[in-house]
C-alpha cells in the first residue's frame, strides 16, 4: 500500500508527545523531512528517526500513515488532523485524535483516555477497549466533542461523551458510569451494559442503552415506551423505556433503556400514567 | 552603579509639564539625575517616545479571589502560555495570568508599578505571597474596609478617633496602602444572602447605611492623612440606572474635601454608569456622570473599560457576582470572609453583537472623552473584569483615534450604536493626555512622589516606545499606536533595562509599598485594649497571627504617614 | 530555662488551630495546651525512633550514612538526568518550600504533584466545571444555623472543628448549641453522627443518587421513588426542607465523597446543590481538607503555574490534565523515570501497581521519619519539621493563611524543606547548563 509506515525502534519508557503524527502534518513531506521532524520524549526533544523506522512513500494527497508498535505512552496521536488515515497496529495512548476535524483513525488494539477529545469531525475506530472521557473535553472548558464519530468495539471507561455538543459515540461493549454527563447534544449508543448514572446532568442529546443499566437517576422522568429508536440512520429495535432529564438541569435529553435487558426497572412503568 | 543616558527621545512628563520635547534623560543608581559620566550606557531614543513607567492604579493581580479565578479556569490558561527562558520563569496567561507572567507582561508594556485594589485583610498574607512572586514591577494592595464589622460598630457608636486608630493599626498590621470600599454594607448584607439597593438603606444588624460608611471612612482618611483618597466601588454595580447611585456617592463626600483635595476615587465607573431601567433599554449614564465630574474638583475616577473578549470577572461584590451568575449561568465562585467582606468570580464573554456589552463599551470611552480634565481620569479595564490588561493598547487607540472608534462602532450591535453619544464625539486624546491617565495622574493620586514622572530624584522607571511622535498622526495611524504600546522598545526599572522589544532581558523583585500610619500612642493603646476581646470573638484567628511582619514582604517600601490624632 | 510560646499554629490537620500554647524547657517541648489528641500526639512523638538524623544513600541494597552535600549532589544528579522526573508529596510543608519545589520541577522539566491528587483532587476538578460557593470558617462560627457533615467524621479527623468553627462554637449571631442544627450524612453511624440532630445513612457508593434526589427536592420537583440510596424519600424531603428554611447553611464534605464511586462528579453534584440553594437561602460548601497545608500547596502551585496540582513542565511551560499528569496514573502507566518525594509516604498508601513502578525507579525522599517510602529510596534526606523546627506559611482548609513558628532547634542542625529543595535546585541548574 502507499503511504508511510512508522515502526517503533524501541520501547517507549517516558511519555512521547506524538501530536505531530497525523496525515495533516506529514502529507507532502519527503521521507527525510519526516525523519527530521522533532517531538518531545519526556523533557527532551528528539527526531522522528530516533524513535521510528520510517518507510513508504508520501505521494498521495490523502495520506495513510501506519504505526507499528505499542503506542500506549504516545499522547495526542492524530492531534487536530483534518484528513487522511492514521492506522495504529497496536495500542494508542492518551488523547488520541484530540481536536480532530476530518479523516479516519483506526486502532487495532486498546486506546487510552480522552479519545476524540473536542473533536469536530472525522471518525475514530477502536477495535478493543478505550479509556475514560471519550469524546469529552478539557477540564473546565465545559465543551466536549462537536461532531464526528467514535466507535469502540470493546468497552469504554467512565464519562463517555462528557459535555458532548454533537456527534456520535458508539460503544459495542460495556460502558463505565456517567456516559453523557452534562451532555448538550449528539448521540451515545451503548450496545452492552452500562455501570450506571447514564445522562447525569444532561441538558439535551440522546443516549441509547441495549444492555443492563442497574438504575435510572431520580432526576429523570419516564416519558414513554418506544418500539425502536434511530441511531444515525439505523433503526434499533427495542422495546425501550424512554426517560427524559436531567430535571436538575431543566434538561430535555432522551435516555432510551432496553426493556428486555432491564427487568429491575419495571417499577418505573407505574409512573407512566402520572406523566399524562 | 550603572548609568544610562537616554538620548534624543520625545519626552512626555506631564507632572513636570514636558510635552513631547526632544531631550535627554539621565539615570544613575536607579534614580533620575541631571547628568551622567561618559561611561554611561547610551540608549538612542531618536524618533521614539519616552515616558515614565506606567502606573496602574487598579488591577486584580494577586490574592485569594484572583487565585480562585486561576483555579476555576484551567481552560483559560491552556491556549496562552509562556515557555521558560534563561531569564524568565514559565507561566500561563490570558485573563488570569500566573504571577511570573503577570510581572513580565506588564513590564513588556512599559508598566512599572501596579496596585492590587482589593484584598481582604484576614487573607492579605496570601496577597503578599503572590505579590512577592510578581517580578519586576513595584506593587501594593488596598485592604477592603467597607463591610468591616469593627468599623461599622465604631460608626454606630460614633467613635471616630478610636476607629481612625483602628484603621491605622489595620493598615500597619496587614501592610496595606489605601482604604478600599466595595459595595459598602451590601457585601455584609450578602453574608445573609441579602442585598442593599440604596445609600440610605440600613445594613441588617449593624444598622448603619452605605452613605454613612463612605462618609465615615472619608473622614478617617482625612484624619490619617493617607496618601490616596478612599477608593470606592459603589453600590448597585451592574444595575440599570445605577449612575444615580454613583453620583449620589460622589456627592456624599463633597463637603469632606480637605484643602481642596480629592476626597473620593470612584473606581471602574463604567460598571456603575448605567442609565435606563432594564437590560432592554440600557443606556449610557456617562454624560450625567461626566457633567458632575466636570463641575466638581473633589472626585477622580478610573474607567474600567470593556474590551470585548472572553475574560473573568472578579470583585469583592459578592451579591453582584451572584447576579452575573444568574444572568450568564456560567460557573460561579463565591468566597465570603468573616467580619470583613466577600468575593465572587464569574467567567464572562463580552460580545460586540450583544446590546448590553456594546453599551458598556461605549460608557467607558464616553466617560474618558466627556470628562474634560484628564487629571481626573485613570485608564483601567479593571483587569480582568472589563478585559485583560494586555488589552490596554486597544483602549489607548480608541481614545486617541476617532477612526479606531468608528471601526469598532461599525461592528457593534446596531441598536447600541444608535443609543450611544459616542459616535458624535470628536475628541481625540493626545500622547500627553495618555501619559497623564496612565502614569502621571495615577502616581499623583497614589501619593507616590517618585513615580509617574522623570524629574530629578524620581525612580528610574522609564518606558521608551517605538513611536515617531513628530511624523505620527495618531488619529490615522492608530494601528501604530496599538503596536507601540503593546511592547516597548525599552523598559527600564530602577535604572536597569528589563525589557527590550517585547523580550524580558533582566528580571528583578520589585518592591511592595505599604503605609505605616502613625497615631498617638495612647489612643492606639486604648483602642487595642478594647479591640482585643472582640477581635477573638469575631474572628477565628488570634490577633498576633493576623499581623504580618514587614520582613514577610521581602522587598518592602514603607511610607511613613503621620495622622492628625 | 523555660519559656512559653503563645498563639502557635498547629501543623497537623486542615483546622490549623492557632491558639496552641507551647512550653519549652532546655530547648525541648515539654507541654502543649489547647492541642487536640492528634496534635498532642505529634508534639509528643515527632522525635521518636523513626526520626532520621543523617542523610542516607543506598549502595548495593544497603543504606550508608553520608553528609548532606553528598546526598544533595547524588539526588541532583539523579533528577537532572531523568527524562520525566516526578516531584510528589508537599502537603506537609510550607508554601515557601513548595514554591521552591515548583521552581525545581520547572528546571528539571518534570511533573510536580501533591497529595491533592489522592484526596480532594476530585473536589478541585468539580470546581473547574461548576465553581464553588464558600466562605471562611468564621462565617460559619458567626452565622450558621445549619451545619451538615457529609462523608466526613471530624470528631476523628479534625477533632476541634466542631468546637472552634461549627456546632459547639460561639459566634456573634449564634451563641448557643441549640441555635444550630447538625446533620450528618454517612454510610455508618460515626462518632460525629452520634452528635447529630439528624443522621442520614446513605448506602455505600450511592451518594450521587442521594445528591441528585436532594437537588430535585430543593427545586420542588417530585421524586417518584420511595427510596433513594437507601434513604426514604420522606427523609430526603425533610432534609431539603431543613436546608431551604435555614438562614445560613453549610455543607462540609470529606473523602467519603471524593473517593467513592463517582469521585469528582459526586462533588459536582454537591457544588451544584449548594449553588442552587442560593436561590432560596444563604448556603455554602467547604471541603474538609486533611493535611495542614494541602490547601496551601494548591494555592502556591496555582499562582505560580495557573494550575492547582499535577503540573507537567516537560516542555518548558505548565501543562495540566488530571488523569494524565497526576501521580498515581503516571506511576501505573510506568511513565516516570525518577521521583522526589517530599513529606509523604506513597509506598505505604498507593495502589500496588503504582508502588511496583516506584520501586523500579530511583527515588529521593525528603522526610523527617523512616517510612515505607524511605525504605525503597536511593537517597534519603532528613529534614527539620515544619511548624516545630522550621517556620513558614500554611493555609487553613478555608484558605486563610497563617504563619507557623519555629519553636525549637532541629536536631544536629537539620535543614528545612525549603533549604534542602533550594540546594537541590542550585545543583540541578548547574548540571543542566
Amino acid at each position: 500500500m502507499s503511504g508511510l509506515i512508522l515502526t517503533l525502534k524501541k520501547e517507549l519508557k517516558v511519555p512521547l508527545d506524538a501530536s505531530i503524527i497525523s496525515p495533516t502534518n506529514l502529507v507532502g513531506k519527503t521521507i527525510d523531512e519526516v525523519k527530521n521532524l522533532e517531538l518531545w520524549e519526556g523533557n527532551k526533544k528528539v527526531k522522528i528517526n530516533e524513535i521510528f523506522h520510517v518507510e513508504g512513500e508520501n505521494k498521495e494527497e490523502d495520506l495513510t500513515i501506519k504505526l507499528v508498535g505499542d503506542f500506549s505512552k504516545a499522547r495526542g496521536l492524530g492531534f487536530k488532523m483534518n484528513g487522511g488515515k492514521l492506522i495504529i497496529d497496536g495500542n494508542a495512548g492518551l488523547r488520541l485524535g484530540e481536536k480532530m476535524s476530518g479523516g479516519l483513525i483506526k486502532v487495532k488494539g486498546n486506546a487510552g483516555s480522552w479519545v476524540g477529545s473536542e473533536m469536530t469531525g472525522g471518525t475514530i475506530e477502536i477495535e478493543r477497549n478505550a479509556g475514560d472521557f471519550i469524546g469529552a473535553g478539557y477540564r473546565g472548558g465545559r465543551k466536549g466533542m462537536k461532531g464526528g464519530k467514535i466507535i469502540v468495539k470493546g468497552n469504554c471507561g467512565v464519562e463517555a461523551g462528557a459535555w458532548m455538543i454533537n456527534g456520535i459515540i458508539k460503544v459495542y461493549g460495556n460502558a463505565g458510569i456517567f456516559p453523557g454527563i452534562h451532555m448538550k447534544g449528539g448521540t451515545i449508543f451503548i450496545k452492552g451494559n452500562c455501570e450506571g448514572r447514564a445522562g447525569a446532568e444532561m441538558k439535551d442529546g440522546k443516549i441509547v442503552i441495549l444492555g443492563f443499566l442497574p438504575s435510572v437517576l431520580p432526576s429523570f422522568d419516564i416519558d414513554d415506551i418506544k418500539d425502536s429508536v434511530k441511531v444515525e440512520e439505523e433503526k434499533i429495535s427495542g422495546p425501550f423505556y424512554l426517560f427524559t432529564g436531567d430535571l436538575n438541569e431543566e434538561g430535555i435529553g432522551k435516555l432510551y433503556v432496553s426493556i428486555n435487558s432491564n427487568p429491575q426497572l419495571k417499577f418505573w412503568e407505574e409512573f407512566l400514567e402520572r406523566v399524562i | 552603579m550603572s548609568e544610562i543616558l537616554i538620548k534624543n527621545g520625545f519626552v512626555f512628563d506631564p507632572l513636570n509639564n514636558i510635552n513631547g520635547e526632544k531631550m535627554d534623560i539621565f539615570i544613575k543608581d536607579g534614580k533620575i539625575v541631571d547628568k551622567v559620566s561618559s561611561k554611561a550606557k547610551v540608549i538612542d531614543a531618536s524618533n521614539m517616545v519616552v515616558m515614565p513607567g506606567g502606573v496602574d492604579i487598579h488591577s486584580h493581580i494577586a490574592g485569594s479571589k484572583v487565585n480562585a479565578g486561576r483555579i476555576l479556569r484551567p481552560e483559560d490558561h491552556v491556549k496562552d502560555f509562556e515557555v521558560k527562558t534563561k531569564v524568565t520563569r514559565s507561566g500561563v496567561g490570558y485573563s488570569v495570568p500566573s504571577t511570573f507572567t503577570t510581572g513580565y507582561r506588564y513590564a513588556k508594556m512599559g508598566y512599572t508599578t501596579v496596585f492590587e485594589p482589593a484584598t481582604p485583610p484576614l487573607k492579605t498574607r496570601h496577597t503578599h505571597e503572590e505579590l512577592r512572586d510578581i517580578p519586576i514591577i513595584d506593587k501594593g494592595c488596598f485592604p477592603l474596609l467597607g463591610n468591616n464589622w469593627f468599623i461599622m460598630e465604631y460608626l454606630k457608636e460614633n467613635k471616630l478617633e478610636e476607629c481612625a486608630a483602628y484603621v491605622s493599626w489595620l493598615l500597619n498590621a496587614i501592610k496595606g496602602y489605601a482604604i478600599k470600599i466595595v459595595n459598602p454594607g451590601g457585601t455584609e448584607a450578602w453574608g445573609w444572602g441579602k442585598g442593599i439597593s440604596h445609600l440610605d438603606e440600613e445594613v441588617p444588624y449593624f444598622n448603619v447605611t452605605p452613605k454613612e460608611i463612605v462618609r465615615w471612612l472619608c473622614k478617617i482618611n482625612n484624619i490619617l492623612n493617607l496618601p490616596h483618597p478612599i477608593h470606592v466601588h459603589t453600590n448597585n454595580l451592574g444595575k440599570p440606572g445605577n449612575y444615580v447611585t454613583t453620583i449620589e456617592t460622589m456627592d456624599a463626600v463633597k463637603d469632606l474635601s480637605k484643602d481642596g483635595k480629592v476626597s473620593i476615587h470612584v473606581t471602574h465607573v463604567q460598571f456603575n454608569g448605567f442609565a435606563g431601567t432594564s437590560w432592554l433599554n440600557l443606556a449610557s449614564g456617562a454624560p450625567e456622570i461626566a457633567n458632575y465630574i466636570n463641575k466638581n474638583t473633589h472626585v477622580e475616577i478610573d474607567i474600567g473599560q470593556v474590551t470585548f473578549s472572553d475574560t473573568t470577572t472578579m470583585t469583592a461584590d459578592g451579591p453582584f457576582q451572584y447576579i452575573l451568575y444568574l444572568l450568564s449561568r456560567e460557573k460561579w465562585v463565591n468566597a465570603d470572609v468573616e467580619a470583613e467582606t466577600g468575593a465572587g468570580v464569574v467567567p464572562f464573554r463580552y460580545k460586540k453583537s450583544n446590546y448590553v456589552n456594546a453599551i458598556q463599551w461605549g460608557i467607558g470611552l464616553e466617560l474618558a472623552l466627556l470628562i474634560k480634565d484628564p487629571w481626573k481620569i485613570h485608564m483601567t479595564t479593571d483587569h480582568p473584569n472589563g478585559g485583560p490588561f494586555t488589552h490596554y493598547p486597544k483602549v489607548i487607540a480608541w481614545l486617541m483615534s476617532r477612526k479606531a472608534r468608528e471601526k469598532t462602532l461599525n461592528k457593534i450591535n446596531k441598536n447600541a450604536k444608535r443609543r450611544l453619544d459616542l459616535p458624535g464625539i470628536d475628541r481625540e486624546y493626545t500622547l500627553y493626555e495618555i501619559a497623564i491617565i496612565t502614569r502621571a495622574a495615577t502616581a499623583k493620586s497614589l501619593g507616590l512622589k517618585n513615580k509617574g514622572h522623570l524629574g530629578v530624584g524620581a525612580d528610574a522607571d522609564v518606558a521608551i516606545y517605538n513611536l515617531n511622535y513628530k511624523s505620527l498622526d495618531p488619529s490615522k495611524d492608530y494601528k501604530l499606536i496599538k503596536k507601540a504600546f503593546k511592547q516597548t522598545a525599552y523598559t527600564i526599572k530602577d535604572g536597569e533595562i528589563v525589557a527590550k522589544n517585547g523580550e524580558i532581558v533582566s528580571s528583578s523583585k520589585g518592591k511592595i509599598y505599604w503605609v505605616n500610619s502613625k497615631v498617638a500612642e495612647d489612643i492606639q493603646k486604648s483602642m487595642l485594649n478594647n479591640l482585643k476581646m472582640k477581635f477573638e470573638e469575631y474572628y477565628t484567628v488570634k490577633m498576633e497571627n493576623y499581623i504580618i511582619n514587614e520582613s514577610y514582604l521581602h522587598n518592602s517600601f514603607m511610607l511613613n504617614v503621620q495622622s492628625e490624632v | 530555662m523555660e519559656k512559653i510560646i503563645n498563639n502557635v499554629v498547629c501543623t497537623v490537620c486542615g483546622c490549623c488551630c492557632d491558639d496552641l500554647e507551647v512550653k519549652i524547657k532546655d530547648g525541648k517541648i515539654v507541654e502543649v495546651k489547647n492541642a487536640c489528641a492528634v496534635s498532642l500526639s505529634k508534639f509528643q512523638n515527632y522525635n521518636g525512633k523513626e526520626r532520621i538524623v543523617k542523610p542516607l544513600i543506598k549502595e548495593n541494597g544497603e543504606f550508608k550514612e553520608c553528609d548532606l552535600k553528598e546526598a544533595i549532589e547524588k539526588a541532583s544528579k539523579i533528577l537532572a538526568e531523568a527524562k520525566y522526573p516526578l516531584i510528589y508529596g508537599l502537603s506537609l510543608t510550607s508554601t515557601e518550600a513548595i514554591g521552591k519545589a515548583v521552581e525545581l520541577a520547572e528546571a528539571l522539566g518534570g511533573v510536580i504533584d501533591n497529595t491533592t491528587s489522592v484526596c480532594h483532587g476530585p473536589s478541585l476538578i468539580g470546581v473547574h466545571d461548576i465553581g464553588s460557593v464558600t466562605c471562611t470558617l468564621g462565617e460559619v462560627k458567626n452565622r450558621a444555623d445549619l451545619i451538615i457533615y457529609w462523608a466526613s467524621n471530624p470528631v476523628f479527623s479534625h477533632p476541634r472543628h466542631l468546637a472552634r468553627y461549627t456546632v459547639f462554637s460561639k459566634g456573634k449571631f449564634r451563641k448557643e448549641r441549640r441555635e444550630r442544627k447538625l446533620v450528618v450524612v454517612d454510610v455508618r453511624k460515626t462518632a460525629t453522627a452520634k452528635l447529630a440532630d439528624m443522621f442520614i445513612q446513605v448506602a455505600p457508593n450511592q451518594d450521587y443518587e442521594l445528591l441528585s434526589a436532594l437537588r430535585m427536592a430543593v427545586k420542588g420537583e417530585e421524586i417518584y421513588l420511595n427510596e433513594v440510596a437507601g434513604v426514604p424519600t420522606s427523609k430526603i424531603e425533610e432534609l431539603a426542607d431543613l436546608m431551604i428554611s435555614c438562614e445560613f447553611g453549610i455543607l462540609f464534605f470529606g473523602l467519603g465523597l471524593t473517593m467513592s464511586l463517582g469521585k469528582s462528579r459526586n462533588i459536582d453534584a454537591a457544588l451544584s446543590l449548594v449553588r442552587d440553594l442560593n436561590e432560596r437561602t444563604k448556603f455554602l460548601i467547604m471541603p474538609m481538607r486533611g493535611h495542614y497545608n494541602v490547601t496551601g500547596a494548591n494555592e502556591v502551585i496555582a499562582w505560580q503555574t495557573g494550575y492547582p496540582f499535577a503540573v507537567d513542565f516537560s516542555q518548558g511551560y505548565p501543562r495540566y490534565n488530571p488523569g494524565e499528569t497526576t501521580t498515581i496514573e503516571l506511576l501505573t502507566r510506568g511513565e516516570c523515570d525518577a521521583a522526589l518525594i517530599v513529606g509523604s509516604d506513597p509506598a505505604a498508601h498507593f495502589p500496588v501497581s503504582a508502588v511496583k513502578h516506584l520501586m523500579k525507579i530511583p527515588v529521593i525522599t525528603i522526610d523527617p521519619h523512616k517510612n515505607a517510602t524511605t525504605l525503597i529510596s536511593t537517597v534519603v534526606i532528613p529534614t527539620a519539621i515544619t511548624g516545630i523546627e522550621a517556620g513558614g506559611t500554611v493555609y487553613r482548609m478555608d484558605g486563610v493563611p497563617l504563619e507557623c513558628k519555629k519553636l525549637v532547634e532541629p536536631p544536629l542542625g537539620l535543614k528545612s524543606d525549603e533549604e534542602i529543595i533550594t540546594e537541590i535546585l542550585v545543583n540541578v541548574k548547574k548540571l543542566k547548563e
